[in-house]
């Protein structure tokens, strides 16, 4: 009794819906390629007949801002006819197996005027209601990346800038530093003792050791920055070479011998 | 900073390594950010396709497999180039002032501020700032139904806050004894 029902119940909605279901269409939604390249446009339908030997497809072709469009693909009487005067003749190939209901289409050699939707209707007497299903083709372009002028101009300005900004700034502090330490050695009675020194010691400590970490400063800076030795050194010359104030000049080429006597030492 | 004097002298020392430590991993944070902003090209992403681009290329994925393509023709040509110019400064300051907090680490004397470090932290800042604003004003303006910004965008604007924050630290940071 319920075998007899399921078997009465599938063969009503197996007869019912042959006459009221339509055919259903399956193509991609978008497809990408790139210029030059193959791509292969799908297309396949769902009936619930069998595949007839009248089966026929269709494809349509509407290139992108345009509202007409054209027909590049028939198939029928199993006799698949080509574009061959629109713009896709000698590149259109049907790759498709009607008796598998598929329906595909094969372009070669892309172009970028190529973008757009294309249609593709299939018709499987007697059923041959359906609506048309459609997927759009995006080219694009392949071109190797090249930087902006803009771009690299902008940056080699810049760090130049960076560059000629910390070497002016650690030649103004040596010309400064070797002023302040020959001023320092003959104003030695006039200024305080403590003062002087402790200035000159951060002042000259700071010299030393700056150029020594940042690396672009060409060695020659470097060495020449050497020659301000280090306070405790300093401070003993300069008691020992004290000589007369008045003899400006002569003291200090005086000094600066002992001095350098001192480092070379 | 002045500890209280109840914390032993190991206790200091530990809190001033451990805020050492801190500052350094920051600094490092923000040109991890800085370079993948700069170098991966996802500032915006298409809804169609899900394709991420700019600034440098735009990414399309063709036949099982990514392609790297052209940016179009219709970007602004000097603002996209002063956006590349602007973040690839952002980075190079960075890396620099990370080298020159090191070298101050070892060289300052007791009691001065880092202001080298910095000020190049300041110049990656005010760059960062410059290529995501001009992002932000000149591109992408009448496509917001089209597309998303991507990680890149975001990760370009949380570099400007974190190497405005580092900057900061910098110039408030003084040297202390433990180094």
């Amino acid at each position: 009794m319920l075998t007899f029902l399921a078997l009465t119940s599938v063969a009503f909605l197996g007869i019912v819906p042959e006459q009221s279901q339509a055919i259903a269409i399956y193509t991609g939604w978008e497809r990408h390629a790139l210029v030059g390249s193959d791509i292969r446009l799908s297309c396949s339908f769902f009936s619930w007949r069998w595949t007839s030997e009248d089966v026929t497809f269709s494809w349509t072709y509407r290139p992108d801002g345009s509202r007409d469009s054209i027909s590049i693909f028939h198939y029928t009487g199993g006799a698949a006819y080509v574009d061959n005067k629109g713009p896709f003749r000698d590149r259109l190939e049907f790759v498709g197996n009607p008796g598998r209901r598929d329906g595909s289409i094969l372009l070669k050699n892309l172009e970028l005027n190529d973008n757009g939707t294309f249609t593709c209707d299939a018709k499987n007497p007697p059923d041959i209601v359906g609506r048309p299903s459609s997927v759009r083709l995006l080219v694009f372009e392949k071109v190797p990346i090249q930087a902006g002028v803009i771009t690299g101009a902008i940056i080699g300005v810049v760090l130049g800038l960076l560059v000629l900004i910390v070497v002016i700034y650690y030649l103004m502090r040596f010309l400064v530093a070797r002023r302040v330490f020959s001023l320092s050695v003959s104003k030695h009675g006039k200024k305080k003792k403590e003062g002087s020194q402790q200035r000159q010691a951060s002042f000259s400590f700071y010299l030393f050791h700056m150029p020594l970490f940042l690396s672009f400063l060409p060695p020659l800076l470097f060495f020449l920055c050497l020659l301000p030795a280090p306070p405790h050194t300093q401070t003993h010359t300069q008691t020992g070479a004290y000589t007369h104030p008045a003899d400006n000049t002569k003291s200090n080429r005086l000094v600066c011998c002992h001095i350098q006597a001192l480092i070379v030492k | 900073m002045n500890f209280p004097p109840q914390l032993s002298l190991y206790q200091s020392t530990v809190i001033m390594l451990i805020l050492l430590a801190a500052i350094f991993v920051l600094h490092i944070a923000c040109i991890i950010i800085l370079l993948t902003a700069t170098i991966d090209n996802a500032w915006w992403v298409i809804s169609a396709g899900n394709m991420p681009t700019d600034i440098w290329a735009r990414w399309v994925f063709v036949n099982n497999s990514w392609h790297s393509i052209d940016l179009p023709s219709t970007y602004p040509e000097s603002y996209l180039q002063a956006v590349q110019a602007s973040s690839v400064l952002a980075c190079i300051f960075s890396i620099i002032g990370i080298f020159v907090f090191v070298a101050q680490l070892f060289t300052l004397p007791k009691g001065q501020r880092f202001l080298v470090s910095g000020v190049f932290q300041f110049l990656a800042c005010l760059c960062i700032m410059i290529a995501a604003s001009i992002y932000t004003d000149r591109f992408h303006t009448n496509e917001q139904s089209l597309g998303s910004y991507g990680h890149c965008f975001i990760l370009a604007w949380i570099a400007f806050a974190l190497t405005f924050l580092s900057s900061i630290i910098y110039f408030v940071l003084r040297k202390k004894t433990a180094e």
